[in-house]
């Protein structure tokens, strides 16, 4: 029998938080508090006040998520999962009666993305499941009950129709199974599938529009004020930033408005321009140490469970970076992926400060007998 | 414990696997950014500098508002606004002397509008002058070559033709906020205006339209040299109001002046159209399309009676005596009381041990309900609300339509207030004390409602007891009138005694509203706001606590085409919004006849 004093170890081990992930969070949310000022002052609405509403909800409910144990999160996982697939049913309904793609959900006056909710319920279950399967390497029936775990939300997500954010399901299951453990044989044999899936998502499953953005991001002149225009436009703030930049709020590029959604998918364009080739660094380098931290994390977590609800975690969290960052200088098509801690946003802000208090919550028990 | 093998080691190796590619995924994504900003940063640079193309934006028209009879209501109009690329001056004192010069302010006036600017980038035009004339523009388009620092820029404004007439229905449009931006999920951007009250609220997404954007080339002074590309834009829908112009005119120059506070409603009792609906004090839609000077707004905000509120909807009131039509459908429905009862009023009398007095000293005399209606008798409500019962007479104001909102197409309605033992419980956390609704039953206590839900309630009298949902914008599937679930025979008598309010001689609105050959009827009320041990003549009071009036209507009284309600904020008695009412009447017979006589000529 663990002792009483085993069995609330949050507060013992306070002194034990990983400092790195913390520092990483802090710096990128202020960087980005001050580049989302700078982005907005030509909008008419100056959008850091209410950045910083998220970031102060967000530090509020990364402590919440912190002090709950991750076990029994993993123990409601189901429940949560069920409901963020009603939830996202529910949007899809209300996005056909009118007429129109609807990604909000709405409770008064708030609105939310179902989609952000059901990455993080997809992770747990993911998570629950896998760390209950006690080999070296799943078998075919074990991967196929993962890969529909988090199909059935994708698709949902896909079909409303949100390209991006049903982007955000396959970094899940790929970071969660190769942990888990994978042969390689399989792995060869599901990125063949994946590109002959992507083959048929190209003929069947895009909208027209989401078809012109790929093909303008093979040949950008082919339309100049769509998607092109804004990778061009993106390009020239990222390249004209040069080493040391043009300085806080003198960028030009964003400042005159070439740049779309700068406050949010283009924050990072914004950065570089401002900040130069330095400030893209600093980001980078942040992303990197809480990428370390993270993985450090995943590494002593003290079972099965942990190291897999951190893996997907970071999973979500690294191609958002990943992904950003590379369509920012034209490397991948664009499509509406933000940047966690630096973009404008509520539902996403919100869901990244969630994700790595679970993340430090791991750790905290990584000493504790359950 | 048990301990089972998790594989732990297999687990913890592939994770720093996963961080390593992650790590050297940022390494080549540093790597591209290198490429762009160090080994192409001259080309992009370049790029930056000369970028020769400029976006933009194409605004779509916003829909037009016509009244009933398509007369324009609300258009669009060009404004011109002087900006200025300080960047471009080569000589700013010059600059500003050339300006001052053409718009006839003086040169310190712009040098401190500047000042305001110092923190926007140098090379942002800012905004110097709104509003010019075309001749200032012609002016400026001449000496073009001489400062090509000044552009002047094309923005649409809306220009309400009657500006504080129809404000309270219409609204009016401002630039949008985060708020609204979030909730429009991606219909409205930052920097666009949006409908921020009535009309133009509420069908916001019918008028707005979609903006298109163009993209064209320009040379290193800013000319524009050529179309690079363009998205079309989709005008907005113009609207259709079933307001009637003439009688929105008629009814706003009632409550047209100093210590006229009130509403006006016009209304179709039989499909809930309203024809004129006003609220005084109201304000001048039009300065709200300008980006408003703070001291217009201010003085709105410090301008007496709050001119901004819409109090048809948004404010709720007691009905007075006018609720005695909902006390006799429901004593004459629950067959309390039939047509022939008759109670006797002599100036008071004396329920739950306590003296209530009628508003006439000298008594009515033996009253039926029909005579009590007509003659606005209460001592014979105080004994009907007795019988009835907060819980009956509650039931009966909400078959009425009291206590929700209406559902009227103008945002922002008051739902008003019908009270009784649940309410009393849950707000004042004590039951309800039975000698209150000795008040109710004559219009006074607790019961709240706004002049449009009286309008509502009339219609009901009116068309026989059908629920009809009011709506400015014509042409839409409303709700149809439902019924209410009143039996028809007790609004017979109910509408007999109302008719006998304005046509027989002893009726409280036969001298005001009278008008032989048109069957009119209605009731009267007053709503005391201060307690007054003796009777003052209104005049002689101050304004702030004179009473309330009411006067609701129908009309004909054989087959109701027209519901008017008046409500005189501090107006008295009922006595002052009874003469509007019968002028409403007299200019609709007026319209009437106009419209058939056009359509004889036809």
């Amino acid at each position: 029998m663990p002792s009483l004093a085993e069995e609330k170890p949050a507060l013992r081990h306070l002194s034990s938080i990983d400092g790195g992930l913390v520092i990483a969070v802090l710096l990128l949310s202020a960087i980005g508090l001050a580049t989302v000022h700078s982005a907005s002052s030509e909008m008419t609405v100056d959008y850091l006040p209410r950045q910083a509403l998220w970031f102060g909800i967000g530090v509020l409910l990364l402590m919440a998520a912190m002090s709950i144990d991750y076990h029994v999160l993993l123990d409601f996982s189901i429940v949560l999962y069920g409901f963020s697939l009603v939830l996202l049913v529910l949007v899809l309904v209300a996005g056909i009666a009118h007429g129109g793609a609807a990604h909000w959900a709405r409770i008064g006056p708030w609105q939310f993305q179902p989609s952000e909710f059901a990455k993080l319920a997809t992770i747990l279950v993911l998570a629950r499941y896998l760390s209950g399967l006690n080999r070296r390497v799943l078998d075919l029936q074990q991967i196929l009950v993962a890969v529909a775990i988090v199909v059935v939300p994708m698709v949902l997500v896909l079909v409303e129709p949100d390209l991006g954010s049903s982007m955000m399901f396959a970094p899940i299951l790929l970071g969660m199974l190769l942990v888990a453990g994978v042969r390689w044989r399989l792995l060869l044999i599901a990125a063949v599938a994946a590109v002959v899936l992507a083959a048929g998502m190209w003929s069947f499953g895009m909208k027209s529009y989401q078809r012109q953005r790929v093909l303008t991001f093979l040949s950008p002149e082919t339309d100049p004020l769509g998607a092109g225009y804004q990778v061009r436009q993106s390009k020239i703030a990222v390249g004209s930033g040069e080493m040391t930049g043009k300085g806080y709020m003198q960028g030009t590029q964003s400042q005159l408005r070439f740049l779309p959604v700068r406050h949010t998918d283009f924050i990072l364009s914004v950065l570089a321009e401002e900040w130069g080739f330095l400030g893209v660094l600093t980001v980078l380098g942040l992303y990197a140490l809480y990428v370390a931290s993270a993985a450090r994390i995943a590494m002593r977590a003290r079972d099965r469970a942990g190291i897999l609800l951190v893996t997907g975690l970071l999973s979500v969290l690294c191609f958002h970076v990943l992904y950003n960052s590379s369509m920012v200088v034209g490397f991948v098509p664009i499509t509406g992926i933000p940047l966690p801690f630096l973009s404008y946003g509520g539902s996403f802000t919100l869901v990244n400060f969630v994700g790595t208090g679970t993340m430090l919550g791991v750790d905290l028990r990584r000493y504790v007998n359950r | 414990m048990q301990v089972v093998r998790e594989h732990r080691e297999d687990l913890i190796g592939r994770v720093r696997l996963l961080a390593g590619t992650v790590t050297g995924l940022l390494v080549l994504i540093a790597s591209g950014f290198w490429f762009v900003q160090i080994a192409q940063g001259d080309y992009y640079r370049e790029l930056a500098e000369n970028n020769r193309l400029r976006k933009l934006p194409i605004i779509a028209p916003r829909g037009l508002i016509f009244d009933r009879y398509g007369r324009l209501l609300v258009e669009n109009l060009p404004s011109y606004n002087l900006m200025i690329d300080r960047s471009r001056s080569v000589n700013r004192e010059r600059s500003l002397a050339f300006a001052a010069a053409v718009l006839g302010r003086p040169v310190g006036d712009l040098h401190d509008l500047l000042e305001r600017y110092r923190v926007v980038p140098v090379f942002k035009p800012v905004l110097l002058a709104e509003n010019m004339s075309l001749a200032e523009v012609a002016r400026f388009g001449v000496e073009a070559l001489e400062y090509p620092e000044f552009e002047v820029e094309v923005q649409q404004t809306r220009l309400y033709r009657h500006r504080e007439q129809t404000a309270h229905v219409i609204g009016y449009i401002g630039e949008a906020t985060p708020d609204e931006i979030e909730r429009s999920a991606g219909a409205v951007a930052p920097g666009d205006v949006t409908g921020k009250k009535g009309i133009e609220k509420r069908y916001d997404p019918v008028l707005r339209g979609k903006d298109g954007e163009r993209v064209v080339v320009v040379d290193s002074r800013g000319e524009l040299l050529r179309e690079y590309g363009r998205v079309p834009s989709q005008p907005g829908k113009d609207l259709t109001l079933t307001l009637d112009l003439e009688l929105q005119q008629e009814a706003a120059s009632w409550l047209d002046g100093p210590e006229k506070v009130g509403a006006i409603i016009v209304m179709d009792p039989r499909n809930g159209e309203v024809l004129a609906l006003v609220s005084s004090p109201s304000f001048n839609a039009n300065l709200f399309t300008h980006r408003l000077q703070e001291d217009d707004w201010q003085a709105l905000l410090d301008a007496p009676n709050n001119p901004l509120q819409n109090r048809a909807m948004q404010n709720a009131y007691s009905p007075g005596s006018t609720f005695k039509m909902v006390m006799a459908t429901a004593g004459l429905s629950e067959h309390l009381i039939d047509e022939n009862f008759r109670v006797s009023c002599s100036g008071s009398t004396v329920i739950y041990n306590h003296s209530f007095r009628c508003w006439r000293k000298e008594g009515h005399g033996s009253v039926s309900v029909r005579q009590a209606l007509t003659r606005s008798c209460d001592v014979f409500f105080y004994h009907l609300g007795e019988r009835l019962g907060i819980e009956r007479i509650a039931r009966y104001a909400r078959l009425f339509g009291l206590g929700a909102p209406t559902g009227i197409d103008i945002p922002g309605e008051k739902e008003g207030l019908v009270p009784d033992n649940t309410w009393s419980l849950k707000t004042r956390h004590q039951r309800w004390y039975a000698g209150e609704t000795i008040s109710v039953a004559i219009g006074q206590g607790p019961m709240l409602l706004t002049p449009l839900q009286m309008a509502a309630m009339t219609a009901v009298v009116a068309n026989g007891g059908y629920r009809v949902t009011p709506h400015i914008v014509g042409n839409l599937p409303y709700p149809p009138p439902r019924a209410a679930g009143l039996d028809p025979h007790a609004l017979a008598i109910v509408r007999q005694g109302l008719w006998g309010v304005v046509n027989d001689p002893s009726g409280t609105a036969y001298t005001a509203v009278h008008l032989p050959g048109f069957d009119i009827a209605g009731k009267t009320g007053s709503v005391q706001v201060i307690a007054q041990k003796v009777r003052t003549k209104a005049e002689t009071l101050p304004f702030k606590y004179r009473d309330h009036g009411w006067f609701t209507s129908f009309a004909p009284e054989s087959d109701p085409r027209l519901v008017v309600s008046v409500f005189c904020e501090h107006g008295g008695s009922g006595h002052n919004a009874a003469p509007i009412a019968k002028a409403l009447y007299l200019k609709y017979l007026t319209i009437e006849a106009n419209n058939s006589s056009h359509a004889v000529a036809r």
